[in-house]
């Protein structure tokens, strides 16, 4: 195999196992000699499993099942998923030593499907900030330049899979956490509907926010995961592109962002209108408050899950991490609760859009990849926190528990990927990968491979 | 509504029970350095502008309901 097939999406890598052009044992020594060149310069793993890997990849190729897509295909998860027998350290010194005692579901569920498990990525600490910067496993970088983030939370499973060391991999998304990354690394990024992809074995940040989701080079391989990892998956009502209603934000998604985005989501729009599509101005809920509303929720639910940890190895915390959990402790319940009754609201408020549109298009960010160590960003012209523009136009989906999908839709000319974001109603799950599918099969754009040299 | 003071969340973690934060964090809150957190006054700035938003009888959020 040359270099280039480690950048293969799921749906190539199929047809070569399945013809006997290569073997599954073949294809991950191909991920492991990779793995293995661009440790120090990836960072995106924190442990590997290649030992049982092997063995499952002999087993497969002694009695290979053509029919199943996922058969031979390694992957690799965020390390807060539960893989019987290694730690999950969260990316942090707390659960430096927490052994795993069996799989995550949704690791039993790929399993079951064939897919490898290759090891657990890097991440911002227990999933706690944007930016993926961690300082006990070292930084992703981004492929595309690696003076820049991959993005966070999920910045290891971002960078695996971008920087072609597996084929996919899952992640958790918060705020974003999934979705951001996938858009800065020119990868798909997809979380589901809230609560349709399981989230037991999986060390939670804030369980009514958390979403397990995938990053994936097409939204076609986003599908064949999604299949296996929700029992009773419905096939898609989406036909084409042509007669789709797309909601376009009026105020707040289109707001201080980079004008190249602008451009690319634009050129996406006009080729949408082209194919059919009938292109509609929506007003979407107050998001003035959001963040807050977001972040009231978050620390306290955080910090309800950690304190078990605080009092024997709270020492061994980052430091930021135990400033967002002490704020948790300073918030009352009466506010918390007031927080979730917006939430409420929001959701009320999107699903009243989703009466006149099958699905809302944005850009999946408002900048492009930071620096890596930039506290602020520049955005069309104001400054702003590095993590709270990586996942602007991300978290509120998270809050009202739309599915939503980044796919790449451009490239800025410093170098890096532009991406746009579909939000489908609640449970149109097979349905939004599918639109996001459609565009990528027909719109005319491709994304060049990141220089690794 | 006042600022916040130190003194405050220091009275809160030593009388209201919960974990025993360090002075440096609690300073954090009033006084932040690390970038990630905005500062915890904003954040009650913010939280008071939504205290006097009527919402009416809208529960808090729960599960979404499978079609």
């Amino acid at each position: 195999m040359t270099a280039p097939a480690a950048f293969a999406p799921i749906t190539e890598l199929a047809v070569q196992l399945r013809n006997g052009d290569i073997s599954a044992a073949q294809l991950l020594e191909h991920y492991a000699d990779r793995i293995e060149h661009l440790a120090d310069i990836s960072r995106a793993f924190i442990s590997l499993d290649l030992e049982r890997a092997r063995a499952k990849a002999a087993l497969i190729d002694a009695d290979f099942e053509a029919e199943n897509l996922l058969n031979g295909i390694p992957y690799a998860c965020k390390d807060l998923f539960d893989v019987q027998g290694i730690a999950t350290t969260g990316g942090s010194r707390v659960l430096a030593d927490n052994i795993a005692q069996q799989d995550a579901e949704v690791v039993r569920r790929l399993d079951r499907a064939g897919a490898i498990f290759i090891g657990k990525n890097n991440l911002h600490e227990f999933a706690y900030g944007a930016t993926g910067e961690n300082e006990i496993y070292g930084t992703p970088p981004n492929p595309y330049d690696p003076t820049r983030l991959a993005g966070g939370s999920s910045s290891g499973s971002a960078a695996a899979v971008s920087y072609g060391l597996c084929a996919a991999a899952l992640g958790t998304d918060t705020g974003g956490s999934v979705r951001a990354p996938a858009a800065l690394c020119g990868l798909v990024g997809f979380k589901p509907t809230f609560g349709r992809i399981s989230t037991e074995g999986v060390i939670p940040y804030s369980w009514t926010l958390d979403h397990v989701g995938t990053l994936t080079r097409s939204a076609a391989d986003a599908a064949i995961l999604f299949e296996a990892l929700v029992p009773g998956c419905q096939k898609s009502s989406t036909t084409g592109l042509d007669g789709l209603t797309i909601g376009i934000p009026q105020a707040f998604f289109f707001e201080r962002c980079d004008s190249e985005i602008l451009d690319s989501v634009e050129r996406l729009m006009s080729f949408l209108r082209n194919a059919g599509a009938k292109l509609e101005s929506v007003a979407m809920p107050s998001m003035e408050y959001t963040r807050t509303v977001s972040l009231t929720v978050q620390m306290p639910e955080a910090l309800s899950y950690h304190n078990r940890y605080l009092e024997q190895r709270g020492e061994l915390y980052s430091q930021d991490f135990r400033a967002g959990l002490a704020l948790g402790q300073c918030l009352l319940a009466e506010q918390y609760i007031r927080a979730k009754r917006f939430v409420e609201t929001y959701r009320r408020d999107l699903n009243a859009v989703f009466d006149q549109v099958d699905t809302i298009l944005t850009p999946a960010t408002p900048a492009i990849a930071p620096p890596i160590g930039a506290v602020e960003v520049m955005v069309d012209g104001s400054a702003e926190p590095a993590g709270n523009a990586i996942t602007r136009y991300t978290s509120f989906f998270n809050m009202t528990g739309h599915p939503a999908i980044t796919f790449p839709c451009g490239m800025h000319s410093a170098g890096l990927p532009i991406a746009a974001q579909l939000v489908g109603r609640h449970h149109s799950d097979e349905s939004l990968i599918e639109t996001a599918r459609l565009i990528e099969q027909v719109y005319d754009f491709e994304l060049p491979l990141p220089d690794l040299r | 509504m006042k600022q916040v003071q130190k003194q405050t969340l220091i009275g809160m973690r030593d009388q209201l029970g919960g974990y025993t934060w360090e002075d440096a964090e609690i300073s954090e809150l009033v006084d932040p350095k690390l970038g990630i957190i905005t500062g915890f006054q904003d954040l009650l700035d913010q939280l008071e502008v939504l205290r006097k938003i009527d919402l009416q009888a809208v529960p808090p959020a729960a599960d979404i309901p499978t079609p």
